[in-house]
């Protein structure tokens, strides 16, 4: 039961994981794409400092 | 049975212990690798050791301490910007500034980046959060925050939780506890000493403080000894937590709901509570040490083995919470303000502890400590809260004289002076001067 409980709680951070790399990936993917438009890549960057937070609270867990 | 909702981060907080210090050990590598890379300070000071070198806790041994002068020393002509040595980004990307208090010398700059910035939000989100602050909290904050960082902090966390934040920094006392009532506030972020003066102040413009409807409020800037946190607990009828930190590392440690010590906040932080003769080895449960603490984020201000200065007692893990971290059962002050005194060590706290707990009719108090020819004199200037016959002042002062003798085993030359003499603050007190260093001889 309590195994189980564990097993859930790696599942779920592993998809929380995936999705964090995932917005990553597209963030910096828009962030080429608007390269020189100030409005696209200060919200882009915007964006990557609040991942660098989930990678902390989020992916790191998912690693051990 | 754990509530979910009580925590911020359910995963993170709950973590067992050794996972979390798995993760504390390969965020310290992954920073320090960091640090290497970017911070010309660290490039230096970390030459000739690798981040694989760190396996476990006691490898950590093996590096410098950081101190607040070596920061100073580092941006003192230093680089090519402000920052000195001590930058770990491109300028391009700070965003803010701000500087230490400069309490014990030349304030040191800290530059933030936005990413820097957003992960000590993250941090304050958890201490806002461990102390019940929610959606439906209106959160005042009585003070121009200028370029020191609590403030800020909790302004934009308290933000991110989604309360609704006010600022009261233009207003002078009356104006404050006037717009905290007038907007039905519910919670406050304070310094302890600030709190203590509007509740008075509160009570002479015929205000119940408790009135008002503060719920909880988080100080910030100053030692809380647990009966100052009493007091204010009383006079505000609100639930108070402490948190500990500074401007260099960042806050890392707060207390829950239980208030009885502090959680450290693992893994963001590595915290080593070291022994305070040699600062070489980790103490045990029960102990006092100085807590030396690496930020595992930060990367505009890389920061490795911070000492922080600060003396803390080393608590007992496992809170009824259910948060698994490290917990500090009592902060006793600062090293900086631990002095000998005709050769007893003395610290401020202990008198704060003894007039906030025993003496409530005294309002304010400064500590002045001069050699009087070859001897240090310790004077203590007490003001009441309202004017008292000569009877009850010598009644007074002849029970502070007793208390303090025993508890610091110093006699204290006790001088009374008229109420409202003293000087109030409103961001970090300085109850305590030390004038031996410099004085000559006789004076």
């Amino acid at each position: 039961m309590e195994n189980e409980v564990v097993d859930n709680q790696m599942r779920l951070l592993k998809d929380m994981k995936g999705k964090i790399e995932e917005i990553e990936r597209l963030v910096l993917e828009l962030k080429d794409l608007g390269r020189g438009m100030p409005v696209v890549e200060k919200n882009a960057q915007s964006i990557l400092s609040f991942t660098h937070v989930l990678r902390f609270g989020i992916s790191d867990l998912a690693e051990v | 049975m754990i509530d979910r909702q009580d925590f911020w981060n359910p995963f993170l907080e709950t973590l067992p212990r050794e996972k979390l210090v798995e993760i504390e050990l390969k965020n310290f590598r992954r920073y320090m690798r960091y640090a290497k890379d970017h911070s010309e300070f660290y490039r230096k000071t970390l030459a000739g050791v690798e981040p694989d070198d760190i396996r476990n806790r006691e490898d950590l041994k093996s590096l410098p301490l950081t101190d607040k002068e070596d920061l100073r020393l580092a941006q003192e002509g230093k680089g090519t910007t402000i920052y000195g040595d001590l930058l770990g980004v491109d300028p391009k990307e700070v965003s803010d500034f701000r500087q230490t208090s400069g309490t014990t010398g030349k304030p040191v700059y800290v530059p933030e980046s936005y990413e820097s910035w957003q992960w000590r939000v993250e941090i304050w989100c958890h201490i806002l959060w461990m102390a019940g602050f929610r959606e439906t909290d209106r959160v005042f904050i009585p003070f121009g925050y200028n370029v020191y960082v609590a403030f800020w902090e909790g302004h934009y966390a308290a933000q991110k939780l989604g309360c609704d934040v006010v600022p009261g920094g233009a207003l002078d006392t009356i104006g404050r506890i006037n717009k905290m009532m007038e907007i039905g506030a519910t919670a406050l972020l304070n310094t302890p000493t600030y709190g203590l003066h509007m509740a008075e102040a509160a009570k002479k413009m015929g205000k119940d403080p408790k009135e008002i409807g503060i719920q909880r409020m988080v100080c910030a800037g100053e030692p809380l000894p647990h009966a100052t946190r009493s007091m204010l607990e009383d006079a505000w009828g609100a639930e108070v937590y402490d948190h500990i930190g500074g401007t260099e590392p960042c806050a890392w440690a707060a207390m829950c709901s239980e208030r009885n010590g502090l959680h450290i906040m693992e893994p963001f932080f590595l915290v080593e509570i070291l022994d305070m003769e040699t600062l070489s080895k980790e103490v045990e449960e029960g102990e006092l040490g100085i807590a030396v603490v690496t930020p595992l984020g930060r990367h505009s201000f890389p920061l490795i083995r911070f000492n922080t200065k600060d003396v803390v007692r080393r608590g007992t893990d496992g809170c009824p919470c259910g948060r698994t971290s490290m917990m500090i059962s009592e902060v006793t002050g600062r090293a900086d303000d631990l002095r000998k005194i005709r050769g007893v060590l003395f610290t401020p706290v202990s008198v704060e502890e003894v007039l906030r707990k025993e003496f409530p009719t005294v309002s304010e108090y400064e500590i002045i400590v001069r050699k009087k020819g070859i001897m240090d004199e310790i004077t203590l200037k007490v003001e009441p809260r309202e004017e008292m016959g000569s009877d009850a002042m010598a009644t007074l002062l002849a029970g502070i004289t007793e208390r303090l003798k025993i508890k610091t085993n110093l006699r204290f030359n006790i001088q009374p002076v008229r109420p409202g003499e003293l000087p109030r603050y409103t961001l970090k007190s300085k109850r305590f001067k030390d004038l031996r260093e410099g004085q000559s001889d006789g004076k």
